[in-house]
């Protein structure tokens, strides 16, 4: 099995968030099929850097405040 | 759900590769049943016939374009629409892994000639290391678009 990506997101939230707006009308918007954005908010794959902006700019947000990245925060 | 259900709400693209490797597989099983039958009647390895191969190709072709029309037509926005991101990085990752599939069973066709001379064998197994390649390729797209790429 592919190995997650320690991607997170909070999309499905966002779109409930955005009078429950469907997978589908987010995929449509940013330009992928409904099958992209199930598997992105299921973490199973890692957008582009411009389908990352493109939601962001959806749900009139920084992209930080849709993606994070998890692991053990850097030693300095 | 039933098979058929499930088949339905499968995503065209996903679909598409199913019923490519199905076709592919059924071609596959014919080719080498016709090779084995033809090798049994002579008692040694069947010698290629190239008209054969060429009906099989042009069979094969004829099979996925009407296949594929018919997916289509169940399903016209999707077929219409390009591949988006995630599918075109499937379609590489699936052709990469697929290169490999190929090159494996290309050695162990050569490796045979070299210990057996089998010259038509050896265009057997080449024929055979072709469509294998090509159904692994479908097979690894699914599994792509099952687990996540």
């Amino acid at each position: 099995m592919a190995k997650a990506p320690p991607i997170t997101n909070r999309i499905r939230e966002l779109r409930e968030a955005h009078d429950g707006m469907s997978q589908s009308a987010l995929a449509e918007a940013i330009g992928v099929t409904r099958q992209t954005v199930i598997a992105i908010e299921l973490g199973k794959y890692s957008p582009s850097l411009e389908s990352a902006f493109r939601i962001a700019r959806v749900f009139d947000t920084d992209i930080e405040a849709v993606f994070g990245w998890e692991s053990p925060p850097r030693r300095t | 759900m039933s098979m058929l259900t499930a088949f339905r709400n499968t995503p065209f693209r996903e679909k598409t590769a199913w019923v490519m490797a199905a076709i592919l597989i059924a071609g596959a099983v014919f080719y080498f049943q016709m090779v084995a039958g033809a090798s049994e009647a002579i008692g040694r390895t069947a010698p290629p016939v190239v008209g054969f191969v060429i009906a099989y190709v042009v069979v094969i072709v004829i099979a996925s374009v009407i296949a594929m029309t018919a997916l289509g037509a169940t399903s016209p926005r999707e077929a219409e629409a390009p591949a988006d991101e995630r599918e075109r990085q499937v379609a590489d990752r699936a052709a990469h892994w697929a290169g490999y599939v190929l090159a494996v069973l290309l050695l162990g066709a050569l490796w045979h000639y070299s210990v057996n001379q089998d010259g038509h064998m050896l265009f057997h197994l080449g024929f055979l290391s072709l469509m294998v390649g090509q159904i692994a390729e479908y097979i690894f797209q699914i599994y792509l678009f099952r687990r996540g790429v």
